[in-house]
């Protein structure tokens, strides 16, 4: 008989229910997560959650049973957890990965729940944050309230949208009350104490007052108080003795509170925490509570708080020495909920200044005079955008450059975000060649990205100038015709830049010898572009920057002659949107609040004429107002103008649409005179194109209907599935759409450049044998019966065959002096196999003429156009 | 629930060893005939306590018999022959004339031990080795379902507080204080009502709290002494007694009664009808559930004592003894076992020991052997109150291994290994 053992009664309480209390603790900061960043962050929540559960059932309890799969609940609330801390905005893969270190790495590796050292969501969150910063930064603000340039609150101060959750941030992180409602309701359940919570907001709070912050700011921003409540408290890796939760709690805020403010660490909360959870045994050993008729001395409780203290200030002091040592800091951020710029510029002690449209912040010297200015500035990359953050000193000599945010590959652009490169900025000022090999070095790999940083922050730079110096907008130039040469990729280039009622009218280019092909759309567009701007800065024509950016540079160079003033350039840049496509439609999108949004630019005689919504899933009643608004606004500025309040987000696509329409990166949908078209120069009729692709050859039909390329279909490949897919989905339609070569499909080049050699094949002409490649049959008759013959090995093959709904039916031989063994019996076997293929088929080997004859037979029965 | 009465059983068994310490030595034959409360048993150390027999008849065996935790020890077992010849002691009839050896020799020769459960030779406890200035009466009765100290108050007040003064008498001291749980106002009306006429005993009405019955948690509360890790409570200068003692004591001296008999609480969901039951010393338990309407369907457990520090009946035919304040029978609803998941470190356990222990580092400890470990920890300050387990989420054993740990260390120390 088993023994059992008292006590015989016990607490209803179990793991179980404590799990699912941390769960209910968590929906207000789930709900606010969800309300504020919509879809996405559920989406992100959903992910990790699964992905936890699934990884624990999966690598814990082998059978799938539901109770199985939900085991004690401990993997659900990780995954939540995982979830919660992440940016609304994340890679779908992020989430799945997180989870599953979280669970696998950090939960079952050491033994599963309980015996695991470290919080297993802020482990996975640590080696996410240094293993794909760019990814765990991304942040947009909630709803569309924030209006600013950047989506940056980063005056460092307490404000009421902090408490209530309208501000950016991670997903669980946003709402200062869902959070404080979760704790109620643990502390009410008695699933954690006031010791850690407290003893962690507590330290934080008092550190700011000390160090004269906003300390409402420094408790509410941020990851703090959620970790406060939901990730400090773990019991799993928090002391489980009385006095140790508090030092627990303490070191967590005062370790937080050193890296947020010494460090540049991305986070502050994670590695705080991770930190103590480390120090978690050490302090629970020497914390062990006051045993019953036992005097501890107070020796023993010194002892224990003196050695807590001093390895809590050991770490604190580490993470700040081995911080330091490091040459050039990587990107600072936290939680992407704020920039520490005060870390950036190296003193808290700033101002936040908007002028001219321009936010920058301003550091005073001793006197009160500027002694150094930051602002952020952005540049499209190889991927997307690069967002800098820029430093000046007093003399408008570069201090700093900073990435804050990029979306380059690791290995390659992402070289050009490194402080290796970007500490060549430094000391560099307007006067400087901003260049690649001139006064910067490129990277080996990241040429495009390096091009791109270095020509953001000439642009940045020239744009600060504006901002700062109003009083030197000379606004135009000395009328004339100016000479320039500068070297280009192939040699020198020569050009001249003619002036005239103070804009630039022409720029003619007299001499270059940059690679002919390559380098012609360069010329072909990027003087009509300068023209058009009357800026020397403009979009480079890519695939041609070299030649483009020389051409820039030459133009500038021409110009400096022109202004008379070598250092300003100071053509107003954000007037008017630089047009840089001829007449016709232009379709782009943008990410808006719901998702993508769709416009046609119609542009007539170099101005925008029309914008119209293809497709939007914004808020109906919100959206509809930028819609209204904007629209002919943008019109009537030919240029971005002001968002409409409210409706920012949508406001924002909407400009960043009709910018991206008229900056020539997307083919026109309808143009008049010069648009890439396919010529095709075959007849109506299916073509067979073929072209090398990654995995083998491509082989597809064109149906070529009233001259136009009405349909491609694939006939064989042998492309990786998944990815090739995603070529033929979108490059098929697209090009049928253009009627001409379209941009490749991104992830699918090289099989969407065999889609594209292979239908420009097709409608050439070039392919050999159309005839023997079509494999449908074009059946252009009535219904009915037709009649058909071939010339077969013995005689004449007479068919008949029947057509109904456009489709062959049967075929009957009417006629046939085949050999009956070899003839006749192949004709058995093609009726139903062309019947079945609804086209030619494979000769029967053997009886290749008779074969032959009845194809023909076939195809003559239906070009005769008469029914029987 | 008023105290009932159980007719005396047909056979009576009665163990050799009621009580800690020594057993006793049988002092009749088989085939003897003994009187009710006629010594059968006879202590042979100082920390052992003679037996009685309970009913009136023949001594039909002396051997080995089951007792209710399935352990065989010796037993006198006595064929009932109904007529309950009384063997009586001296009955004294003024306290004030009684010495101190007096009370004492007569609280032996009666036999009597710790009725709250410990079975510790009340004798013993009267021969403190340190000057012991009150004598506190614990009516705290802390435990669920247990009631009969309860009943005994408001039923026998006046024993008891004859008793109290007995006790006071054979240590010395001159305070006597009544430490009841506020949850009883009716026992606290009763004793009170007794007390009245003596100005150096008082009522301590105490807060509602486990274990606020156990000794050194009843100290602090009614006196605010902390009796020192691994002492007395004499080093404190006070003794602890239970209710039902006392009332013995009294029976002892003032009606020349020896320990044979006591009331039994019978409860738990799974009886028909729950009792304060009198019963004789060696009525096999089952007498007491049919006593009390027998089951309702099949009992998850049984145990004897309360429900957070009473041990699994496996035979119930094994006898009442003198230290057994309870029996329940609990339903699969009411009870709850081990489950032993792994420790979650909620830190329920550590909050919750009211001797400030770490139970989930002594239970780790003690069941993985690490027996030094846990004594470092304070393992032998536990008062196995139970109380961790109870709040324990993951529903760890943590009492059954503090419980196993001690008697490893023990084990240990004996053979020398741990010094
Ligand atoms: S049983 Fe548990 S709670 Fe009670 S004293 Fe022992 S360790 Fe503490
Ligand atoms: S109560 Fe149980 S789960 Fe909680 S710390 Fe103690 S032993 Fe561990």
């Amino acid at each position: 008989m088993q023994n059992k053992t008292g006590p015989f009664l016990r607490n209803p309480l179990t793991i179980d229910r404590i799990m699912a209390d941390v769960r209910i603790a968590l929906t207000p900061a789930i709900v606010a997560g969800v309300i504020f960043f919509g879809w996405p962050a559920l989406k992100v929540l959903l992910l990790s959650t699964l992905s936890a559960i699934l990884t624990e059932a999966l690598l814990l309890r082998a059978p799938l049973t539901p109770k199985g799969i939900f085991g004690d609940g401990s993997a659900a609330v990780t995954g939540l957890l995982v979830g919660l801390i992440l940016p609304p905005t994340t890679a779908w893969w992020v989430p799945v990965l997180g989870s599953v270190l979280a669970i696998a790495l950090f939960k079952l590796a050491f033994g599963g729940l309980g015996h695991n050292i470290f919080n297993p969501a802020l482990g996975a969150r640590a080696v996410l944050l240094l293993a794909f910063t760019s990814q765990m930064v991304r942040f947009r603000a909630p709803f569309e309230a924030v209006t600013a340039a950047t989506p940056l609150l980063s005056t460092r101060s307490f404000s009421w949208p902090l408490v209530w959750g309208n501000v950016g941030g991670s997903i669980g992180e946003t709402s200062v009350i869902a959070v404080l409602l979760g704790a109620a309701y643990l502390l009410y359940r008695g699933h954690i104490n006031w010791r850690n919570p407290v003893g962690y907001v507590g330290s934080a709070f008092v550190l700011a007052l000390l160090w004269g912050q906003d300390p409402w700011y420094a408790i509410t921003a941020g990851g703090l108080l959620f970790a406060a409540v939901f990730m400090s408290t773990d019991m799993v890796t928090s002391p489980v003795t009385p006095l140790g939760q508090l030092i627990f709690g303490i070191g967590c805020g005062v370790l937080t509170m050193v890296i947020r403010r010494f460090t540049s660490l991305p986070e502050g909360v994670t590695f705080a925490i991770l930190t103590m959870n480390a120090l978690s045994p050490a302090i629970e050993a020497l914390t062990i509570p006051r045993i019953f008729g036992l005097r501890i001395s107070q020796e023993t409780l010194k002892r224990g708080i003196a050695v807590t203290t001093a390895a809590v200030v050991v770490c604190a002091a580490l993470f700040v020495v081995l911080d330091r040592s490091k040459p050039d800091a990587v990107p600072v951020f936290s939680l992407g909920e704020y920039l520490p710029i005060g870390e950036l510029l190296g003193t808290d002690d700033y101002e936040v200044v908007d002028e001219n449209g321009v936010r920058y912040f301003l550091v005073r010297d001793a006197e009160g005079n500027p002694a150094q200015t930051a602002f952020v500035a952005e540049q499209g990359g190889f991927n997307g955008p690069i967002r800098l953050l820029i430093s000046l000193d007093a003399e408008h000599r570069i201090n700093s450059v900073s990435v804050l945010d990029h979306s380059e590959d690791p290995g390659l652009g992402e070289l050009a975000t490194r402080p290796e490169f970007l500490a060549q900025f430094a000391g560099l000022d307007k006067g400087s060649e901003f260049a690649l090999g001139k006064d910067i070095q490129g990277v080996t790999g990241a040429t495009i990205s390096s091009r791109a940083l270095v020509s953001g922050v000439q642009r940045a730079l020239e744009q600060f100038d504006r901002t700062f110096f109003p009083q030197e907008e000379a606004g135009a130039y000395a009328d004339g015709t100016y000479h320039a040469q500068v070297d280009s990729f192939g040699g020198p280039l020569e050009l001249e830049v003619v002036v005239s009622g103070g804009k630039i009218a022409a720029v003619n280019v007299l001499k270059h010898s940059d690679t002919p092909g390559i380098s012609d759309p360069a010329y072909a567009n990027v003087p009509q572009r300068i023209v058009t701007a009357n800026s020397p800065q403009v979009e480079a024509v890519s695939g041609a920057t070299v030649s483009s950016t020389s051409i820039m540079k030459a133009v500038q160079k021409a110009l400096d002659q022109a202004s008379g003033d070598t250092s300003a350039v100071t053509v107003e840049e954000r007037t008017g949107y630089a047009i840089a496509v001829g007449d016709g439609v232009y379709r782009a999108s943008a990410e808006g609040f719901g998702g993508e949004l769709v416009l046609d630019v119609t542009v007539e005689g170099g101005k925008i004429s029309a914008i119209e919504v293809v497709s939007n899933s914004e808020t109906p009643f919100i959206a509809s107002q930028a819609f209204d608004k904007l629209i002919p606004a943008i019109i009537e500025a030919q240029g971005p103008v002001d968002v409409v309040s409210g409706a920012s987000y949508t406001s924002k696509a909407i400009l960043e649409a009709v910018e991206k329409a008229v900056s020539g990166a997307e083919p026109a949908l309808v143009e008049p005179e010069e648009q890439q078209v396919y010529e095709i120069a075959v007849e109506d009729g299916v073509h067979r194109g073929k072209a090398e692709g990654f995995g083998g050859e491509l082989v597809l039909d064109v149906t070529v209907e009233g001259g136009r390329i009405s349909a491609i279909e694939v006939v064989s490949n042998s492309e990786t599935p998944f990815i090739a897919n995603q070529a033929f989905n979108k490059l098929i339609p697209a090009i049928i759409e253009a009627q001409g070569p379209v941009d490749v499909v991104s992830g699918a080049t090289f099989t969407s450049r065999a889609v594209l050699a292979a239908v420009e094949q097709a409608v050439s002409g070039e392919a050999a044998g159309t005839e023997e490649s079509e494999d449908v049959f074009v059946i252009d008759v009535p219904d009915g019966v037709y009649r058909g013959s071939g010339q077969g090995r013995n005689g004449v093959v007479t068919l008949d065959v029947t057509v109904e709904g456009g489709r062959i039916t049967a075929i009957a031989v009417v006629e046939s002096q085949e050999t009956p063994d070899i003839g006749g019996k192949a004709l058995e076997q093609l009726i139903p196999a062309v019947v079945e293929a609804q086209g030619p088929v494979d000769a029967v080997s053997g009886a290749t003429l008779t074969s032959k004859a009845f194809d023909e037979a076939v195809r003559d029965a239906l070009t005769t156009k008469e029914g029987q | 629930m008023p105290i009932m009465v159980l007719p005396a059983p047909d056979i009576a068994v009665i163990p050799l060893q009621q009580h800690i310490g020594a057993p006793c030595e049988p002092i009749v034959a088989v085939g003897d005939r003994v009187k009710m409360g006629q010594m059968i048993g006879q202590a042979s150390q100082f920390i052992c306590a003679s037996v009685h027999a309970s009913v009136s008849g023949q001594v039909i065996a002396i051997e080995p018999r089951s007792l209710a935790n399935g352990n065989k020890v010796p037993c006198v077992v006595i064929k009932n022959d109904g007529r309950d010849e009384m063997a009586l002691g001296t009955k004294h009839t003024d306290l004030k004339k009684l010495s101190a050896s007096d009370i004492r020799q007569a609280v032996k020769d009666a036999g009597i031990v710790g009725m709250g459960g410990a079975g510790f030779p009340t004798h013993v406890k009267l021969t403190p080795p340190k000057p012991v200035d009150t004598i506190l009466i614990n009516g705290a009765e802390c435990e669920p379902y247990l009631t009969c100290d309860h009943r005994l108050m408001v039923e026998r007040a006046p024993e008891m507080v004859q008793g109290l003064l007995a006790i006071m008498k054979a240590v010395g001291a001159e305070k006597g204080i009544i430490g009841i749980e506020a949850n009883k106002p009716d026992a606290i009306a009763e004793v009170q009502k007794v007390i009245a006429e003596y100005s150096n005993l008082s009522v301590a009405s105490l807060q509602v709290r486990y274990p606020q019955g156990a000794e050194k948690q009843l100290i602090k509360a009614i006196l605010g002494r902390e009796v020192p890790s691994g002492g007395l409570p004499a080093d404190v200068g006070c003794v602890v007694s239970n209710v039902h003692t006392a009332i013995a004591v009294y029976e002892a001296l003032m009606k020349g009664k020896s320990s044979y008999e006591r009331v039994v609480t019978v409860s738990g969901g799974a009886v028909v009808d729950p009792r304060n039951v009198l019963v004789r010393v060696g009525t096999p338990i089952e007498d007491l559930f049919e006593f009390c309407g027998g089951f309702l369907g099949q009992p998850e457990v049984v145990i004897c004592g309360g429900p957070m520090t009473g041990w699994e009946i496996k035979d119930l035919s094994g006898p009442v003894v003198k230290n057994m304040s309870g029996v329940l029978a609990l339903t699969r609803e009411e009870a709850a076992f081990d489950e032993n998941h792994p420790c979650i470190r909620c830190g329920r356990c550590v909050d919750s020991c009211p001797m400030g222990l770490t139970p989930n580092l002594l239970g780790e400890y003690s069941d993985k052997g690490m027996y030094s470990e846990a004594e470092q920890l304070h393992l032998k300050d536990c008062i196995e109150c139970g109380l961790c387990s109870y709040v324990c989420p993951a529903k760890r054993a943590l009492v059954t291994w503090i419980k196993k740990g001690k008697a490893g260390l023990a084990a240990e120390k004996a053979k020398g290994k741990v010094s």
